[in-house]
């Protein structure tokens, strides 16, 4: 009956159109010319572009780290950077500080960083008093390194707990609470955090429940001979390499704001419901590998991080919608940190990656 | 979600967009139900008739006569379902544009752009636009074939080529099933037949109630087994063994009586005397009225005789009773009557009349258990004729191809049967020599000739085999036993002579 009754409104449009003509002022969109919308759009994939060669010519090797980056720069998220020493975690984070003309801050955690290190204290100062002539002593607060635009966090892992957790309320609050006050946290705010993959020993893992609140997992790989070639061409001659402002804060909101709009259809949702869905060993869909090596799997927070990423990625491929192709390609960031491997799974050697390829391999695009 | 500010009225903008998107999918949307149609079709096609071959193989073990029929019900069947199913599952205009984007590697455009076509927000117009413009650079007939693929082809081609060989192929079961429904048929047809005969021979007064009952018994019987009756071979034996059997209620000198009637009828008719040749014409066509009318008369003619015509008289009686010798009862008759005539005795001449009345009559009534007896015996030979051509029109017609003659000395026809007016047949023979309509027949047993004149014919009559036909071993081999046994037990010859017959016999039957 519903097959019957949208077949009918096919009908009508047809008949509508045989009796009304075109509308002259559709064939202005025709014609190409720019409106408000489109040039929001516009706008949006020149700067991404933009940003994204600046990032290219300064950071080399890491075009994938760079584009999986400017997705949760633009979705508003924030980002577990996993790599050796030596990759270009910190040079990145700062060119893109440079390039979006944003305040920069990098914290190195180590096991005595204490909590007031990272937000900020309060300090005793001496006020002048017009009036006495005199000076009396005041409580200011110091803003930590965490009042920046974009912070980051160095080996995240390497601080206690109660250090880390001092990084992500601010991460999740956009607030830090010192004594009774609340200070707000400038916007746009990012936070890159990294871990070294290779010195785990003595270090403080982040616990799952706080691995979810960052929105994509990006491991930096070691660049190939190519890129090392490059690199030496760009790092140890006579030149230096600065970025160029491509970009503002408030264009990076206008941007966050525009890729929200990107039209998501339903078959697609369903499908990333799907995929969510499959990284949960008790689910009858989920493949055998997820049955079989998988403890949890992925929260709503990355059925969001999937969505929004796809969003912008659509964008910055130069497509208006999201496609399951999408969906599939910022899987692997959006998911490999929220998935929780059994022992199985640890001893076997499998990694979160295999889990998620075996998801999209299985998983049934057409519902 | 945050949306920028619509260009213009929703409404207005709605109508466009879902206008356009609609009016660039519907092509599309044509070509797919049509390409998912054909290969429903197709489909349905290719299990049709795989059923088909089914149903023709399950023919080839177990008789199954109109599975031609069935199996195109079955292809015609499972047609109409693939194409009620195409019908009913054909796709939506939104799947229809799902199809599209991934067959043309369009990411989900028109997909999108289908369900946001009420959407007048700038962002969804522009994926629509975006997606229009992807869509023009295809055409629905060159992108959409409808041309089935290879596998399906290669499907289609196999499943035609086992249906072809499997229908063009013969089906010996089907055959022999069909064989089988037409020999009962036939005999159900014969059995009517029989029953037809039986009635009549029932019906007939001028027989005997005790031999009308045996022959009643006999047929009955015959018709009983019939119906049970597999194939064409079971059927003749039955037919022969109540041959047989009414071979059994012949008077073997049936027809020596019959020729001594007939000898005596014609001597007398030879007659000077008017009244002698009456009862000669009447003893001939067994008329007992007309007989005793004429001798009534010879008697009271006698009475005005001289001695001289009397013994003229007696002297021809006389002849006629010799002539009647075959038939002793006659033959004393006729002997009395002439010594009665030359000696002019009323009383003995009564008395003679009165025996020779008595012999006629039982002649004729002898005649009738013969007619009667022959008549039941040619019903069984027309209903194995009519079985043997029911069975010799089959592609097995040799092998159940009959004798010409079921019951040893009944031929094919009295027509085409040699006639002989001899004695005795000799050793081994049965000596039916035809009946009172003027036919006899010689029947030999093979290996054996009679000792009397003989007549062999060269045209395939003789014996009980048909030239040019052949029949099996053993039915020939039971056949010629049971004429060996019962011209022995009906014959005079010696008793080691009967041993040797039947040993003979016995060891062909211990060789087959």
């Amino acid at each position: 009956m519903a097959r019957k009754n949208k077949e009918a409104q096919v009908e009508n449009v047809e008949q509508v159109v045989a009796q009304n003509g075109s509308d002259p002022a559709l064939a202005t969109i025709e014609a190409g010319a720019v409106t408000p919308g489109e040039a929001d759009i516009a706008s949006f994939i020149d700067v991404a572009e933009r940003l994204e060669r600046e990032l290219r010519s300064i950071v080399i090797g890491q075009e994938q780290v760079i584009r999986e980056l400017l997705l949760a720069l633009l979705a508003g998220g924030h980002v577990l950077l996993e790599g050796v020493p030596g990759l270009g975690k910190t040079l990145l984070v700062r060119t893109l500080a440079d390039a979006l003309s944003l305040k920069f801050a990098r914290i190195q955690f180590t096991p005595d960083l204490m909590p007031a290190d990272i937000v900020g204290t309060t300090m005793v100062s001496e006020q002048a008093e017009a009036s006495a002539g005199g000076s009396r002593r005041i409580f200011t607060f110091q803003p930590g390194p965490i009042f920046a635009n974009i912070v980051l966090a160095d080996e995240v892992n390497r601080a206690t707990p109660k250090t880390q957790s001092a990084l992500l309320e601010g991460m999740q609050e956009h607030t830090v609470s010192v004594g009774d006050i609340t200070h707000h946290l400038p916007r746009p705010f990012f936070v890159l955090a990294t871990q070294n993959p290779l010195e785990m020993e003595g270090t403080y893992p982040l616990p799952e429940a706080q691995l979810d609140r960052f929105l994509l997992k990006i491991l930096v790989r070691f660049p190939g001979a190519k890129d090392l070639m490059r690199i030496i061409d760009t790092t140890v001659g006579t030149q230096t390499l600065q970025a160029s402002p491509v970009a503002s804060g408030e264009q990076l909101l206008r941007m966050s704001e525009t890729a929200r709009a990107v039209p998501v259809a339903t078959h697609v949702k369903e499908y990333a419901v799907r995929l969510l869905l499959a990284t949960h060993p008790d689910q009858e869909d989920a493949p055998e590998q997820v049955r079989k090596y998988a403890r949890y799997g992925a929260s709503p927070r990355g059925l969001q991080a999937l969505i929004l990423t796809a969003k912008i990625r659509a964008l910055l491929e130069g497509r208006f919608n999201v496609s399951l192709e999408d969906l599939q390609a910022v899987a692997y960031p959006a998911l490999r940190h929220r998935i929780i491997l059994n022992f199985d799974g640890l001893a076997d050697g499998i990694t979160p990656e295999d889990l998620i390829e075996a998801v999209i391999e299985e998983t049934d695009e057409n519902g | 979600m945050a949306t920028l500010a619509p260009l213009r009225p929703e409404a207005h903008n709605a109508l466009r967009g879902e206008q356009k998107i609609a009016l660039a999918l519907l092509p599309w949307h044509r070509r797919l139900s049509l390409q998912q149609g054909l290969r429903w079709i197709t489909n349905g096609l290719v299990a049709g008739l795989l059923l088909a071959c089914l149903l023709l193989l399950v023919s080839r073990f177990i008789a199954f006569p109109t599975v031609l029929f069935w199996a195109i019900v079955v292809i015609a069947v499972t047609l109409l379902c693939a194409a009620g199913f195409a019908i009913y599952t054909r796709p939506t205009l939104a799947e229809s544009a799902r199809r599209v984007d991934a067959l043309l590697g369009l990411r989900d455009r028109l997909g999108t752009a289908w369900e946001y076509r009420y959407d007048g927000s700038s962002l969804p117009a522009l994926q629509r636009r975006d997606a229009l413009e992807k869509l023009a650079a295809f055409a629905p007939v060159q992108s959409v074939s409808l041309r089935p693929g290879r596998a399906r082809l290669l499907a289609m081609g196999l499943v035609a080529l086992a249906f072809v060989l499997l229908l063009a192929l013969p089906n010996p079961v089907n055959t022999a099933f069909q064989q089988q429904q037409a020999f009962q048929n036939s005999l159900s047809r014969q059995i009517a037949q029989l029953n037809h005969i039986r009635q009549l021979i029932d019906s007939q007064a001028s027989t005997s109630q005790q031999v009308r009952d045996q022959l009643d018994k006999i047929l009955q019987q015959a018709m009983s087994q019939l119906q049970q009756a597999k194939d064409a071979n079971q059927a003749q034996l039955i037919l022969a063994q109540a041959g047989q059997q009414l071979n059994q209620l012949r008077d073997p000198q049936a027809g020596v009586k019959a020729n001594a009637n007939a000898n005596a009828a014609s001597t007398l008719q030879s007659s000077s005397n008017a009244n002698v040749k009456a009862a000669g014409k009447a003893l001939a066509t067994g008329d007992n009225k007309g007989l005793s009318n004429a001798l009534q008369k010879l008697a009271s003619q006698v009475g005005s005789m001289s001695a001289d015509q009397r013994a003229q008289l007696a002297q021809q009686i006389s002849q006629a009773a010799n002539a009647a010798s075959g038939n002793p009862q006659l033959a004393s008759a006729l002997q009395q009557l002439a010594k009665s005539v030359a000696d002019g005795n009323a009383n003995d001449i009564a008395d003679s009349i009165k025996a020779v009345e008595n012999a006629s009559a039982s002649a004729s009534a002898e005649q009738s258990t013969t007619n009667a007896i022959n008549q039941a015996a040619q019903a069984l030979q027309n209903t194995a004729n009519a079985i043997a051509s029911s069975s010799n029109s089959g592609p097995n017609a040799t092998a159940n191809q009959i004798p010409n003659s079921l019951v040893p000395g009944q031929g094919r026809s009295p027509s085409n049967s040699p006639s002989s007016s001899q004695g005795d047949q000799g050793t081994g023979g049965q000596g039916d020599k035809g009946s009172r309509t003027g036919k006899s027949e010689q029947v030999f047993v093979p290996g054996q000739v009679n000792s009397g004149n003989s007549t062999i014919t060269s045209n395939g009559d003789s014996g009980t085999v048909q030239q040019g036909t052949s029949v099996s071993y053993a039915q020939v081999l039971a056949q010629y036993m049971q004429m060996a046994h019962d011209a022995i037990d009906n014959s005079n010859i010696p008793p080691d002579l009967k041993n040797l017959i039947s040993g003979y016999f016995d060891s062909l039957n211990r060789q087959k």
